[in-house]
C-alpha cells in the first residue's frame, strides 16, 4: 500500500542541502568528466584513423580542457578534503570551514589555469 | 502576517497521483509550521493527514520536508521559513496519505544494528549497576539524543538510491552502543555495519548532519565508526 515515490535525479537535486551537497554533486560531475576524458582518449587511440583523429581534436580543444581541468581539479581537491576528514573524524565538526578552505584553494587555482589555457589557445 | 502554505496531498482512496494544495492563512511569525498544519486541519480541511504527538521536538513524529529541507514541523517557525511555505513528506519512503510516510524500511534498518544493550557477563559483585566513568559516559553522549525522526536518513542520497542502505539514523544508534563501555557487542555491530549496506555507502554529503533537529554530529559519528572498523580500536 502507499504511493511509491522513487527519488528522481531532479527531485534529489532539489533537496536544499547547501554547500556540502553542492560539493557532493560537483564531485560526481567531476568524476563523470574524468571518465569521459579518459574514455575519449582511449577510444581515439584505439580506433585510430580519421575518426580517432576527430576524437583527439575534441579532447585536445581548449574548451574541453577548461571543462576537464574543472572536473579533475575539483574532484582531486574535494577528494582530499573528504579523505582528511575521514581519517580525522574530530575535524568533521569543522566541515563547513573545510569547504570554505576547499573553495579558497580551488577557485584561484582554477582561474589561473583557465587564464593560462585561454592565453595559450589564443597564441600566447 | 499572511502566509501561503503549499501542501503535498495524496489520498490513496481517490488519487492516482499526488498534487499540491495551497492555503492562505494569517499567522504570527512565531507560529510553528505544525501550528499552521493544525489550523488547516482544524478549520479548513479535516482530511489533511500528518503525524505529530509531543509538539516539542521530543517524539520525532513530524519530520517533514519544509521548503525543500528536512526539519521537524514543531521546531520550525514561520520566522525561519518566510511567508511562502511548502510542506512535503520525507523523500525515499512510500507515501501512505498526504504527509504520512511508511516508516517500515526505516525501522527495519534500525533493528538491523541491534539497537539494544548487550552484556551477558554476570553483574558486579554488589549485584547493582555496571559503573562507568564520566569520560566513558561522555564518549557516546551525543548519539543518545536521537529521537528517530528519520530526517537524516531521508535526506541522504544513498538512501534515496536504495532503502536497504542502513542510513544515518541506524548508524547513530549503532554508535551509541558501540562506544558504550558497558556494552559487549561492538564487534558484532561493526561487522553488520561493514556489509554492503553499511557505512561504506556513506559519501559524506552531510545532509544528515544539517537535517538533524537534535544537532547530532552524525557524519562525525559515522566517521568514528569507519575509523573503529579500520583500526579495531574504540577510543
Ligand atoms: S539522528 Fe537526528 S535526524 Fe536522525 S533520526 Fe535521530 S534525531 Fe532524527
Ligand atoms: S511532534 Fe513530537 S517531535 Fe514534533
Amino acid at each position: 500500500m502507499g504511493l511509491n515515490r522513487n527519488v528522481s535525479l531532479n527531485t534529489g537535486l532539489q533537496y536544499k542541502g547547501r554547500e556540502p551537497m553542492l560539493t557532493f554533486v560537483l564531485h560526481r560531475i567531476g568524476g563523470l568528466g574524468i571518465v569521459v576524458f579518459v574514455g575519449t582518449h582511449i577510444l581515439s587511440s584505439f580506433i585510430g584513423g580519421q575518426l580517432g583523429h576527430a576524437g583527439n581534436v575534441v579532447y585536445e580543444s581548449w574548451i574541453f580542457q577548461i571543462i576537464i581541468f574543472f572536473c579533475a581539479t575539483f574532484h582531486a581537491i574535494n577528494g582530499l578534503r573528504i579523505t582528511i576528514l575521514d581519517l580525522w573524524p574530530p575535524l568533521i565538526e569543522h566541515q563547513r570551514e573545510a569547504i570554505w578552505i576547499e573553495f579558497a584553494v580551488f577557485i584561484p587555482l582554477y582561474l589561473i589555469a583557465v587564464y593560462v589555457i585561454i592565453h595559450t589557445a589564443l597564441g600566447g | 502576517m499572511q502566509v501561503t502554505l503549499k501542501i503535498f496531498r495524496f489520498n490513496p482512496e481517490v488519487d492516482k497521483k499526488w498534487h499540491y494544495e495551497t492555503y492562505t492563512l494569517d499567522a504570527p511569525e512565531t507560529d510553528r509550521i505544525l501550528d499552521l498544519l493544525e489550523k488547516v486541519k482544524g478549520h479548513v480541511d479535516g482530511t489533511l493527514s500528518f503525524r505529530r504527538s509531543c509538539a516539542h521536538g521530543v517524539c520525532g513524529s513530524d519530520a517533514l520536508r519544509i521548503n525543500g529541507r528536512n526539519q521537524l514541523a514543531c521546531k520550525t517557525l514561520v520566522r525561519d521559513t518566510g511567508a511562502k511555505i511548502t510542506v512535503e513528506p520525507l523523500l525515499g519512503l512510500k507515501v501512505i496519505k498526504d504527509l504520512i510516510v511508511d516508516m517500515k524500511p526505516f525501522f527495519d534498518n534500525y533493528k538491523t544494528v541491534l539497537p539494544y544493550f548487550i552484556n551477558d557477563s554476570p553483574l558486579p559483585a554488589d549485584g547493582k549497576e555496571r559503573l562507568q566513568t564520566i569520560e566513558q559516559r561522555a564518549r557516546f553522549d551525543e548519539t543518545t539524543k536521537c529521537v528517530l525522526c528519520a530526517a537524516c536518513t531521508t535526506s541522504c542520497p544513498s538512501f534515496w538510491g536504495s532503502e536497504t542502505y542502513l542510513g544515518p539514523a541506524a548508524f547513530v544508534t549503532a554508535h551509541r552502543f558501540i562506544f558504550d563501555s558497558r556494552d559487549e557487542a561492538a564487534s558484532e555491530r561493526l561487522h553488520i555495519l561493514s556489509e554492503t549496506n553499511g557505512v561504506a555507502r556513506c559519501h559524506t554529503v552531510y545532509n544528515c548532519t544539517m537535517a538533524c533537529p537534535r544537532e547530532i554530529q552524525i557524519t562525525k559519528a559515522i566517521g568514528e565508526i569507519k575509523l573503529a572498523m579500520i583500526t579495531g580500536k574504540l577510543d
